[in-house]
Protein backbone atom coordinates (compact mmCIF):
# COMPACT_ATOMS: atom_id res chain seq x y z
CA UNK A 1 0.00 0.00 0.00
CA UNK A 2 1.90 3.48 -1.25
CA UNK A 3 -0.31 6.48 -0.65
CA UNK A 4 1.28 9.52 0.36
CA UNK A 5 0.40 10.28 3.47
CA UNK A 6 2.56 14.07 3.80
CA UNK A 7 0.48 17.11 3.84
CA UNK A 8 1.74 21.03 4.67
CA UNK A 9 -0.30 22.89 7.16
CA UNK A 10 -0.06 26.64 8.09
CA UNK A 11 3.80 26.57 6.89
CA UNK A 12 4.58 23.11 8.52
CA UNK A 13 5.23 20.17 6.92
CA UNK A 14 3.80 16.56 8.07
CA UNK A 15 4.21 12.89 7.23
CA UNK A 16 1.14 12.53 7.78
CA UNK A 17 -2.30 14.32 8.77
CA UNK A 18 -2.98 13.21 12.46
CA UNK A 19 -1.37 15.12 15.28
CA UNK A 20 -1.50 14.99 18.85
CA UNK A 21 -3.55 17.49 20.70
CA UNK A 22 -2.47 19.50 23.25
CA UNK A 23 -2.79 18.56 26.97
CA UNK A 24 -3.41 14.66 25.76
CA UNK A 25 0.14 14.06 24.78
CA UNK A 26 2.17 15.33 27.98
CA UNK A 27 5.47 17.32 26.34
CA UNK A 28 5.57 13.53 24.39
CA UNK A 29 8.50 12.73 26.80
CA UNK A 30 6.25 10.94 29.85
CA UNK A 31 5.10 7.30 28.12
CA UNK A 32 6.91 4.71 26.18
CA UNK A 33 3.89 3.40 25.77
CA UNK A 34 2.59 5.97 23.09
CA UNK A 35 3.08 4.55 19.48
CA UNK A 36 4.98 7.81 18.08
CA UNK A 37 5.07 5.49 14.66
CA UNK A 38 2.80 7.87 13.03
CA UNK A 39 2.57 11.04 14.97
CA UNK A 40 2.12 14.22 12.17
CA UNK A 41 3.37 16.66 14.58
CA UNK A 42 2.85 16.88 18.38
CA UNK A 43 1.32 20.28 20.28
CA UNK A 44 2.67 20.54 23.55
CA UNK A 45 0.82 20.55 27.11
CA UNK A 46 -0.56 24.33 27.28
CA UNK A 47 2.70 26.76 28.71
CA UNK A 48 2.24 29.64 29.81
CA UNK A 49 5.18 32.12 30.30
CA UNK A 50 5.37 31.26 34.28
CA UNK A 51 5.09 27.88 36.00
CA UNK A 52 1.47 27.21 36.78
CA UNK A 53 0.03 25.11 39.92
CA UNK A 54 -3.21 24.01 38.27
CA UNK A 55 -6.38 23.38 39.63
CA UNK A 56 -7.16 21.66 42.64
CA UNK A 57 -8.47 18.17 42.46
CA UNK A 58 -10.78 16.44 41.17
CA UNK A 59 -9.99 17.72 37.86
CA UNK A 60 -11.64 15.04 35.56
CA UNK A 61 -15.22 13.81 35.66
CA UNK A 62 -16.54 11.28 32.63
CA UNK A 63 -19.48 11.84 31.22
CA UNK A 64 -21.73 10.07 28.43
CA UNK A 65 -19.01 9.41 25.78
CA UNK A 66 -17.17 12.36 26.92
CA UNK A 67 -15.20 13.63 29.84
CA UNK A 68 -14.86 16.66 31.56
CA UNK A 69 -11.53 18.46 32.44
CA UNK A 70 -10.49 21.25 34.36
CA UNK A 71 -6.53 20.65 35.05
CA UNK A 72 -5.91 24.94 35.01
CA UNK A 73 -3.05 25.02 32.50
CA UNK A 74 -0.63 23.19 34.95
CA UNK A 75 2.84 23.56 34.10
CA UNK A 76 6.60 24.70 34.36
CA UNK A 77 6.79 27.54 32.49
CA UNK A 78 8.42 28.96 29.28
CA UNK A 79 12.04 28.38 30.89
CA UNK A 80 11.89 24.41 31.83
CA UNK A 81 10.50 23.86 28.80
CA UNK A 82 12.98 25.03 26.80
CA UNK A 83 15.58 23.18 29.42
CA UNK A 84 14.11 20.17 29.59
CA UNK A 85 11.75 19.38 26.77
CA UNK A 86 12.74 21.16 23.65
CA UNK A 87 16.35 19.85 23.34
CA UNK A 88 14.80 16.11 23.12
CA UNK A 89 11.94 17.50 20.51
CA UNK A 90 15.17 19.11 18.21
CA UNK A 91 15.99 15.25 18.17
CA UNK A 92 12.20 13.98 17.21
CA UNK A 93 11.47 12.90 12.88
CA UNK A 94 7.94 14.93 13.94
CA UNK A 95 7.62 18.76 14.24
CA UNK A 96 6.84 20.15 17.67
CA UNK A 97 4.37 22.96 17.99
CA UNK A 98 4.17 24.65 21.85
CA UNK A 99 0.48 25.86 22.52
CA UNK A 100 1.12 29.01 24.06
CA UNK A 101 -1.16 30.50 26.92
CA UNK A 102 -1.08 34.26 28.06
CA UNK A 103 -3.49 36.43 30.35
CA UNK A 104 -2.99 39.65 28.04
CA UNK A 105 -2.13 40.18 24.06
CA UNK A 106 1.75 41.43 25.77
CA UNK A 107 2.28 38.48 27.86
CA UNK A 108 1.75 36.22 24.45
CA UNK A 109 4.03 38.39 22.88
CA UNK A 110 6.53 37.85 25.47
CA UNK A 111 6.00 34.43 25.95
CA UNK A 112 6.34 34.10 21.84
CA UNK A 113 9.62 35.62 21.97
CA UNK A 114 11.28 33.83 24.70
CA UNK A 115 10.43 31.09 22.60
CA UNK A 116 11.09 31.60 19.15
CA UNK A 117 14.08 30.33 17.78
CA UNK A 118 14.97 27.91 20.10
CA UNK A 119 16.05 23.96 18.64
CA UNK A 120 12.41 21.99 18.63
CA UNK A 121 10.02 24.21 18.59
CA UNK A 122 8.28 24.34 14.52
CA UNK A 123 5.67 26.89 15.67
CA UNK A 124 3.18 27.84 18.22
CA UNK A 125 -0.77 27.10 18.59
CA UNK A 126 -2.04 30.09 20.57
CA UNK A 127 -4.89 28.87 22.73
CA UNK A 128 -7.90 31.69 23.10
CA UNK A 129 -10.23 28.79 23.82
CA UNK A 130 -9.24 26.79 27.41
CA UNK A 131 -12.15 27.68 29.89
CA UNK A 132 -10.30 26.56 33.12
CA UNK A 133 -8.45 29.63 33.49
CA UNK A 134 -9.61 32.60 35.16
CA UNK A 135 -7.87 35.11 33.43
CA UNK A 136 -7.52 34.99 29.52
CA UNK A 137 -8.25 31.85 27.67
CA UNK A 138 -11.90 32.04 26.72
CA UNK A 139 -11.73 35.62 26.73
CA UNK A 140 -9.47 36.42 24.07
CA UNK A 141 -11.07 33.41 22.25
CA UNK A 142 -15.16 34.85 21.77
CA UNK A 143 -13.87 38.93 21.18
CA UNK A 144 -13.01 39.53 17.16
CA UNK A 145 -10.39 42.34 18.00
CA UNK A 146 -9.18 40.39 21.50
CA UNK A 147 -8.73 37.38 19.49
CA UNK A 148 -6.89 39.17 16.57
CA UNK A 149 -4.79 41.36 19.05
CA UNK A 150 -3.34 37.89 20.72
CA UNK A 151 -2.57 36.50 16.95
CA UNK A 152 -0.79 39.90 16.23
CA UNK A 153 1.34 40.14 19.45
CA UNK A 154 2.40 36.82 18.35
CA UNK A 155 2.87 37.61 14.66
CA UNK A 156 4.97 40.31 15.28
CA UNK A 157 7.62 37.96 17.40
CA UNK A 158 7.93 34.79 15.65
CA UNK A 159 8.73 33.94 11.36
CA UNK A 160 7.79 30.27 12.48
CA UNK A 161 4.03 28.70 11.76
CA UNK A 162 1.90 30.52 14.10
CA UNK A 163 -1.68 28.51 14.48
CA UNK A 164 -4.44 29.72 16.20
CA UNK A 165 -6.78 27.34 18.39
CA UNK A 166 -10.65 28.61 18.22
CA UNK A 167 -13.17 27.98 21.10
CA UNK A 168 -16.53 26.18 20.29
CA UNK A 169 -18.16 28.48 22.87
CA UNK A 170 -19.05 31.40 20.46
CA UNK A 171 -22.02 31.99 18.59
CA UNK A 172 -20.07 32.57 15.00
CA UNK A 173 -16.81 30.72 14.74
CA UNK A 174 -16.84 32.24 11.05
CA UNK A 175 -16.03 35.72 12.41
CA UNK A 176 -13.51 34.84 15.05
CA UNK A 177 -11.55 32.82 12.16
CA UNK A 178 -11.57 35.91 9.98
CA UNK A 179 -10.41 37.69 12.70
CA UNK A 180 -7.29 35.67 13.28
CA UNK A 181 -6.80 35.16 9.51
CA UNK A 182 -6.99 38.87 9.34
CA UNK A 183 -4.15 39.03 11.98
CA UNK A 184 -1.51 36.71 10.37
CA UNK A 185 -1.97 33.20 12.03
CA UNK A 186 -1.39 30.37 9.46
CA UNK A 187 -3.73 27.88 10.38
CA UNK A 188 -6.89 27.24 12.54
CA UNK A 189 -7.50 24.77 15.17
CA UNK A 190 -10.87 23.88 15.45
CA UNK A 191 -12.50 23.22 18.44
CA UNK A 192 -10.97 23.06 21.47
CA UNK A 193 -13.34 21.59 24.41
CA UNK A 194 -17.13 22.64 24.90
CA UNK A 195 -17.72 24.30 28.31
CA UNK A 196 -19.67 21.71 30.31
CA UNK A 197 -20.99 20.70 33.93
CA UNK A 198 -21.52 17.62 35.98
CA UNK A 199 -23.38 17.26 39.19
CA UNK A 200 -22.64 14.88 42.31
CA UNK A 201 -26.06 14.61 43.80
CA UNK A 202 -24.43 12.95 46.82
CA UNK A 203 -22.29 15.64 47.75
CA UNK A 204 -25.06 18.51 45.82
CA UNK A 205 -22.08 20.33 44.28
CA UNK A 206 -20.29 19.76 40.97
CA UNK A 207 -18.11 17.10 40.32
CA UNK A 208 -15.04 19.32 39.30
CA UNK A 209 -13.87 21.28 41.93
CA UNK A 210 -13.61 24.33 39.10
CA UNK A 211 -16.99 23.39 38.84
CA UNK A 212 -17.04 23.72 35.21
CA UNK A 213 -15.21 22.17 33.02
CA UNK A 214 -14.15 21.20 28.95
CA UNK A 215 -15.82 18.38 27.40
CA UNK A 216 -14.29 16.27 24.93
CA UNK A 217 -14.60 12.38 23.50
CA UNK A 218 -17.11 10.98 20.84
CA UNK A 219 -19.71 13.42 22.86
CA UNK A 220 -18.66 16.17 21.07
CA UNK A 221 -17.35 15.14 17.68
CA UNK A 222 -20.82 16.16 15.63
CA UNK A 223 -20.44 19.64 16.73
CA UNK A 224 -16.67 19.43 16.50
CA UNK A 225 -17.45 19.07 12.95
CA UNK A 226 -20.17 21.47 12.56
CA UNK A 227 -18.16 24.24 13.41
CA UNK A 228 -14.73 22.92 11.92
CA UNK A 229 -16.37 23.45 8.66
CA UNK A 230 -18.39 26.69 9.16
CA UNK A 231 -14.13 27.49 10.25
CA UNK A 232 -13.06 25.73 7.22
CA UNK A 233 -15.62 27.88 4.28
CA UNK A 234 -14.98 31.13 6.71
CA UNK A 235 -11.13 31.41 5.43
CA UNK A 236 -8.60 30.64 3.18
CA UNK A 237 -6.00 28.90 5.54
CA UNK A 238 -5.94 26.03 6.31
CA UNK A 239 -8.35 24.50 9.77
CA UNK A 240 -7.00 21.41 12.07
CA UNK A 241 -9.92 19.36 12.78
CA UNK A 242 -10.20 18.66 16.35
CA UNK A 243 -13.58 16.72 18.36
CA UNK A 244 -13.79 13.31 19.53
CA UNK A 245 -11.72 11.58 16.90
CA UNK A 246 -11.14 8.44 18.01
CA UNK A 247 -11.08 6.37 14.44
CA UNK A 248 -10.35 7.21 11.03
CA UNK A 249 -13.64 7.57 9.87
CA UNK A 250 -13.92 10.58 12.50
CA UNK A 251 -11.15 11.73 11.12
CA UNK A 252 -11.93 11.74 7.74
CA UNK A 253 -15.68 13.32 8.21
CA UNK A 254 -12.88 16.16 9.55
CA UNK A 255 -11.19 16.00 6.01
CA UNK A 256 -14.08 15.97 3.80
CA UNK A 257 -15.81 18.78 5.85
CA UNK A 258 -12.64 20.86 4.73
CA UNK A 259 -10.04 20.55 7.24
CA UNK A 260 -6.61 19.69 6.42
CA UNK A 261 -5.29 17.65 9.05
CA UNK A 262 -6.27 16.69 12.30
CA UNK A 263 -5.85 16.29 15.71
CA UNK A 264 -6.22 13.33 18.44
CA UNK A 265 -7.17 13.95 21.72
CA UNK A 266 -9.24 12.14 24.51
CA UNK A 267 -8.47 8.86 22.53
CA UNK A 268 -5.14 8.98 23.32
CA UNK A 269 -5.89 8.54 26.97
CA UNK A 270 -7.70 5.35 26.11
CA UNK A 271 -5.78 4.18 23.67
CA UNK A 272 -2.17 4.43 23.26
CA UNK A 273 -1.92 3.84 19.55
CA UNK A 274 -4.93 5.85 18.67
CA UNK A 275 -3.07 8.38 16.34
CA UNK A 276 -1.02 5.34 14.83
CA UNK A 277 -4.05 3.58 14.23
CA UNK A 278 -6.27 6.50 12.87
CA UNK A 279 -3.29 7.37 10.19
CA UNK A 280 -3.29 3.60 9.24
CA UNK A 281 -6.85 3.79 8.84
CA UNK A 282 -7.21 6.76 6.74
CA UNK A 283 -4.62 5.34 4.46
CA UNK A 284 -6.53 2.37 4.27
CA UNK A 285 -9.46 4.10 3.22
CA UNK A 286 -7.71 6.12 0.78
CA UNK A 287 -5.80 3.30 -1.21
CA UNK A 288 -9.19 1.58 -1.51
CA UNK A 289 -10.95 4.17 -3.42
CA UNK A 290 -7.64 4.47 -5.52
CA UNK A 291 -6.16 7.77 -3.73
CA UNK A 292 -2.79 8.00 -4.41
CA UNK A 293 -2.33 10.67 -2.26
CA UNK A 294 -4.37 12.35 1.06
CA UNK A 295 -3.51 15.34 -1.17
CA UNK A 296 -6.22 14.17 -3.99
CA UNK A 297 -8.82 13.23 -1.50
CA UNK A 298 -11.36 16.25 -2.05
CA UNK A 299 -11.96 18.00 1.26
CA UNK A 300 -14.81 19.96 0.35
CA UNK A 301 -18.96 18.80 0.61
CA UNK A 302 -21.00 19.20 -2.55
CA UNK A 303 -23.05 22.41 -2.10
CA UNK A 304 -26.61 21.39 -1.79
CA UNK B 1 -16.25 -7.52 46.90
CA UNK B 2 -15.21 -9.90 43.43
CA UNK B 3 -11.47 -11.09 42.48
CA UNK B 4 -10.96 -11.26 38.22
CA UNK B 5 -8.06 -12.68 37.17
CA UNK B 6 -6.73 -12.21 33.77
CA UNK B 7 -3.77 -13.73 31.41
CA UNK B 8 -0.98 -10.90 31.57
CA UNK B 9 2.40 -12.82 31.60
CA UNK B 10 4.64 -9.58 31.43
CA UNK B 11 2.81 -7.48 34.16
CA UNK B 12 2.62 -10.58 36.23
CA UNK B 13 6.59 -10.91 36.29
CA UNK B 14 6.92 -7.65 36.67
CA UNK B 15 4.87 -5.52 38.86
CA UNK B 16 5.33 -4.57 42.02
CA UNK B 17 3.14 -3.77 45.49
CA UNK B 18 1.54 -1.21 45.05
CA UNK B 19 1.59 -1.01 41.27
CA UNK B 20 -1.98 -0.94 38.96
CA UNK B 21 -3.34 -1.57 35.87
CA UNK B 22 -5.75 0.41 33.41
CA UNK B 23 -8.54 -1.69 32.05
CA UNK B 24 -10.85 -0.83 29.07
CA UNK B 25 -13.07 -3.45 27.76
CA UNK B 26 -15.39 -3.36 24.81
CA UNK B 27 -18.67 -1.67 25.60
CA UNK B 28 -17.38 -0.10 28.59
CA UNK B 29 -16.85 3.12 29.98
CA UNK B 30 -14.81 5.81 28.03
CA UNK B 31 -11.82 6.04 30.17
CA UNK B 32 -10.45 3.10 31.28
CA UNK B 33 -10.41 1.96 35.11
CA UNK B 34 -7.13 1.56 37.32
CA UNK B 35 -7.20 -1.40 39.77
CA UNK B 36 -4.41 -2.29 41.98
CA UNK B 37 -2.85 -5.44 41.75
CA UNK B 38 -3.68 -7.76 44.09
CA UNK B 39 -2.23 -10.82 43.28
CA UNK B 40 0.57 -12.44 40.48
CA UNK B 41 0.70 -15.76 40.08
CA UNK B 42 2.25 -17.52 36.90
CA UNK B 43 1.10 -15.96 34.01
CA UNK B 44 -2.09 -14.55 35.63
CA UNK B 45 -2.50 -11.39 37.18
CA UNK B 46 -5.82 -10.52 39.92
CA UNK B 47 -7.93 -7.76 40.77
CA UNK B 48 -10.56 -7.03 43.24
CA UNK B 49 -13.53 -5.26 42.78
CA UNK B 50 -17.07 -4.63 44.29
CA UNK B 51 -20.41 -4.20 42.38
CA UNK B 52 -20.72 -0.55 42.31
CA UNK B 53 -22.01 0.20 38.45
CA UNK B 54 -22.54 -0.53 34.83
CA UNK B 55 -18.78 -0.45 33.95
CA UNK B 56 -17.73 -3.15 37.43
CA UNK B 57 -21.40 -4.81 36.40
CA UNK B 58 -20.01 -5.65 32.64
CA UNK B 59 -16.52 -6.94 34.00
CA UNK B 60 -18.07 -9.40 36.53
CA UNK B 61 -20.29 -10.88 33.60
CA UNK B 62 -17.28 -11.70 31.98
CA UNK B 63 -16.53 -15.16 30.76
CA UNK B 64 -13.26 -17.12 30.69
CA UNK B 65 -11.74 -16.06 27.18
CA UNK B 66 -12.76 -12.64 27.04
CA UNK B 67 -10.65 -10.02 26.30
CA UNK B 68 -9.56 -7.08 28.62
CA UNK B 69 -7.14 -4.36 27.42
CA UNK B 70 -4.77 -3.99 30.77
CA UNK B 71 -2.45 -1.28 30.61
CA UNK B 72 0.58 -2.07 32.99
CA UNK B 73 2.02 -2.07 35.51
CA UNK B 74 1.84 1.37 36.23
CA UNK B 75 2.79 3.89 38.79
CA UNK B 76 5.22 3.45 41.56
CA UNK B 77 4.73 0.50 44.43
CA UNK B 78 5.39 0.51 47.90
CA UNK B 79 9.48 0.48 49.02
CA UNK B 80 9.77 -2.40 51.60
CA UNK B 81 11.87 -2.73 54.44
CA UNK B 82 12.38 -3.20 58.36
CA UNK B 83 11.91 -6.27 60.20
CA UNK B 84 8.01 -5.84 61.39
CA UNK B 85 5.74 -4.39 58.70
CA UNK B 86 1.99 -3.13 58.92
CA UNK B 87 -0.14 -3.54 56.29
CA UNK B 88 -3.33 -1.82 56.83
CA UNK B 89 -6.67 -2.05 54.91
CA UNK B 90 -10.02 -0.27 54.56
CA UNK B 91 -12.53 -1.69 52.32
CA UNK B 92 -11.08 -2.24 48.84
CA UNK B 93 -8.11 -1.34 50.18
CA UNK B 94 -6.91 -5.18 50.31
CA UNK B 95 -6.37 -4.46 46.68
CA UNK B 96 -2.53 -3.89 47.03
CA UNK B 97 -2.15 -5.89 50.49
CA UNK B 98 -1.18 -9.58 49.02
CA UNK B 99 1.46 -8.58 47.04
CA UNK B 100 2.89 -6.14 49.86
CA UNK B 101 2.74 -9.21 51.96
CA UNK B 102 4.35 -11.36 49.77
CA UNK B 103 7.52 -9.11 49.21
CA UNK B 104 7.82 -8.60 53.24
CA UNK B 105 8.04 -11.63 53.61
CA UNK B 106 9.89 -12.46 51.01
CA UNK B 107 12.25 -9.71 52.22
CA UNK B 108 12.42 -11.22 55.62
CA UNK B 109 9.90 -9.22 57.92
CA UNK B 110 7.16 -10.28 60.43
CA UNK B 111 3.73 -8.97 58.76
CA UNK B 112 0.88 -7.79 60.82
CA UNK B 113 -2.15 -7.16 58.53
CA UNK B 114 -5.41 -5.06 59.44
CA UNK B 115 -8.14 -5.65 57.85
CA UNK B 116 -10.98 -2.52 58.45
CA UNK B 117 -14.58 -1.92 56.96
CA UNK B 118 -17.77 -0.60 58.30
CA UNK B 119 -19.38 -4.03 59.24
CA UNK B 120 -17.89 -7.78 59.14
CA UNK B 121 -20.05 -8.00 55.53
CA UNK B 122 -17.70 -6.14 54.23
CA UNK B 123 -14.75 -7.05 55.66
CA UNK B 124 -12.48 -9.23 53.02
CA UNK B 125 -12.43 -12.82 53.78
CA UNK B 126 -8.67 -12.87 52.91
CA UNK B 127 -6.06 -12.62 54.74
CA UNK B 128 -2.08 -13.43 54.82
CA UNK B 129 0.91 -12.87 56.87
CA UNK B 130 2.05 -13.55 60.15
CA UNK B 131 -0.86 -12.05 61.99
CA UNK B 132 -4.32 -10.71 61.48
CA UNK B 133 -6.25 -8.56 62.78
CA UNK B 134 -9.85 -7.47 62.21
CA UNK B 135 -11.66 -4.47 62.82
CA UNK B 136 -15.21 -2.68 61.92
CA UNK B 137 -16.56 0.68 62.86
CA UNK B 138 -19.67 -1.23 64.38
CA UNK B 139 -17.82 -3.83 66.04
CA UNK B 140 -19.19 -6.86 64.65
CA UNK B 141 -16.19 -8.38 64.06
CA UNK B 142 -12.66 -7.85 65.73
CA UNK B 143 -11.77 -4.78 66.99
CA UNK B 144 -14.44 -1.77 67.44
CA UNK B 145 -13.15 1.03 65.82
CA UNK B 146 -10.64 1.84 62.63
CA UNK B 147 -8.00 -0.24 61.21
CA UNK B 148 -5.78 2.95 62.29
CA UNK B 149 -6.46 2.52 65.84
CA UNK B 150 -6.20 -1.27 65.52
CA UNK B 151 -2.53 -1.47 64.47
CA UNK B 152 0.59 -1.65 66.46
CA UNK B 153 3.19 0.34 66.16
CA UNK B 154 5.94 -1.10 64.01
CA UNK B 155 8.89 -0.44 61.51
CA UNK B 156 6.62 0.23 58.10
CA UNK B 157 3.36 0.80 57.88
CA UNK B 158 1.80 0.34 54.37
CA UNK B 159 -2.43 1.60 53.92
CA UNK B 160 -4.66 1.17 51.24
CA UNK B 161 -8.05 2.58 51.66
CA UNK B 162 -10.21 5.60 51.95
CA UNK B 163 -8.77 8.69 51.58
CA UNK B 164 -9.96 9.54 55.20
CA UNK B 165 -8.58 6.47 56.66
CA UNK B 166 -5.53 7.14 55.04
CA UNK B 167 -5.30 11.02 56.60
CA UNK B 168 -6.28 9.67 60.04
CA UNK B 169 -2.73 7.30 59.12
CA UNK B 170 -0.69 10.09 58.49
CA UNK B 171 -1.45 11.70 61.62
CA UNK B 172 -0.25 9.12 63.14
CA UNK B 173 3.00 7.34 61.04
CA UNK B 174 3.78 10.15 59.09
CA UNK B 175 6.39 7.73 57.51
CA UNK B 176 3.66 5.24 56.82
CA UNK B 177 3.30 4.69 52.99
CA UNK B 178 -0.25 4.96 51.65
CA UNK B 179 -1.39 4.08 48.02
CA UNK B 180 -4.08 6.63 47.47
CA UNK B 181 -7.52 7.26 45.34
CA UNK B 182 -7.48 9.47 43.00
CA UNK B 183 -9.99 9.55 39.54
CA UNK B 184 -7.91 8.89 36.85
CA UNK B 185 -7.98 9.88 33.11
CA UNK B 186 -5.01 8.47 31.22
CA UNK B 187 -2.62 6.46 33.76
CA UNK B 188 0.03 6.95 31.85
CA UNK B 189 0.96 10.71 33.51
CA UNK B 190 -0.15 12.75 30.71
CA UNK B 191 -3.62 14.19 30.95
CA UNK B 192 -2.64 15.52 34.98
CA UNK B 193 -6.27 14.35 35.88
CA UNK B 194 -4.91 12.39 38.88
CA UNK B 195 -3.50 15.40 40.51
CA UNK B 196 -2.44 14.53 44.13
CA UNK B 197 -2.21 17.76 46.61
CA UNK B 198 1.57 18.00 48.32
CA UNK B 199 2.19 19.64 51.67
CA UNK B 200 5.10 21.40 49.81
CA UNK B 201 2.49 23.11 47.51
CA UNK B 202 1.71 22.19 43.75
CA UNK B 203 0.41 18.52 42.86
CA UNK B 204 2.28 15.35 41.25
CA UNK B 205 0.37 12.76 39.39
CA UNK B 206 -0.69 9.67 41.21
CA UNK B 207 -0.06 7.65 37.97
CA UNK B 208 3.44 8.51 38.07
CA UNK B 209 4.60 9.50 41.08
CA UNK B 210 2.18 7.68 42.73
CA UNK B 211 -0.52 6.32 43.82
CA UNK B 212 1.94 5.36 46.47
CA UNK B 213 3.61 8.32 49.08
CA UNK B 214 5.08 9.03 51.92
CA UNK B 215 1.67 10.07 54.02
CA UNK B 216 3.18 13.16 55.51
CA UNK B 217 3.82 14.53 51.83
CA UNK B 218 0.52 14.62 50.84
CA UNK B 219 -1.99 17.49 51.42
CA UNK B 220 -5.11 15.84 52.40
CA UNK B 221 -7.49 18.55 53.18
CA UNK B 222 -7.26 18.94 49.80
CA UNK B 223 -7.69 15.44 48.71
CA UNK B 224 -11.55 14.04 48.42
CA UNK B 225 -12.52 11.88 50.91
CA UNK B 226 -13.41 9.65 48.79
CA UNK B 227 -14.50 8.79 45.13
CA UNK B 228 -17.79 8.24 43.89
CA UNK B 229 -17.86 6.08 40.37
CA UNK B 230 -20.65 6.31 37.68
CA UNK B 231 -18.72 3.26 36.54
Amino acid sequence: MIVDMSIAVGGVRLRGPVMAASGTFGYGTEVPLLERRAVGAMVSKGIFLRPREGTPPPRIAETPSGMLNAIGLQGPGADALVRDYAPKWATWDFPVLVNINGESAAEYGELTARLDGVPGIAGFEINISCPNVEQGGLYFGNDPRAAAAVTEAVRRRTKLPVWVKLTPMVGDIGVIARAVEGAGADALCAINTFVGMSIDLNAYKPRLSFRTGGLSGPAIRPLAVHLAHQAARAVRIPVVGIGGISRAEDALEFLVAGCSAVQVGTATFVNPCAIAEVHDGIESFLHARGFKSLADLPRHLPRD
Amino acid sequence: MFVLGMRAPEIAASVRAGQFVNLGWAGGPLLRRPFSVYRAEGDVIEVVLKAVGVGTAQLLSMEPGDIVSCLGPLGRGFEISGSHVALISGGLGVAPMPLAARDAIAAGARVTWIHGARTADELCAEADGDEVVWATDDGSRGFHGTAVAAAPDVDLVLACGPNRMLAAAAERWPDAQVAVETYMGCGTGVCLGCAVPLARGGYDRACKEGPVYRAADIKWSMLPANLHYVA
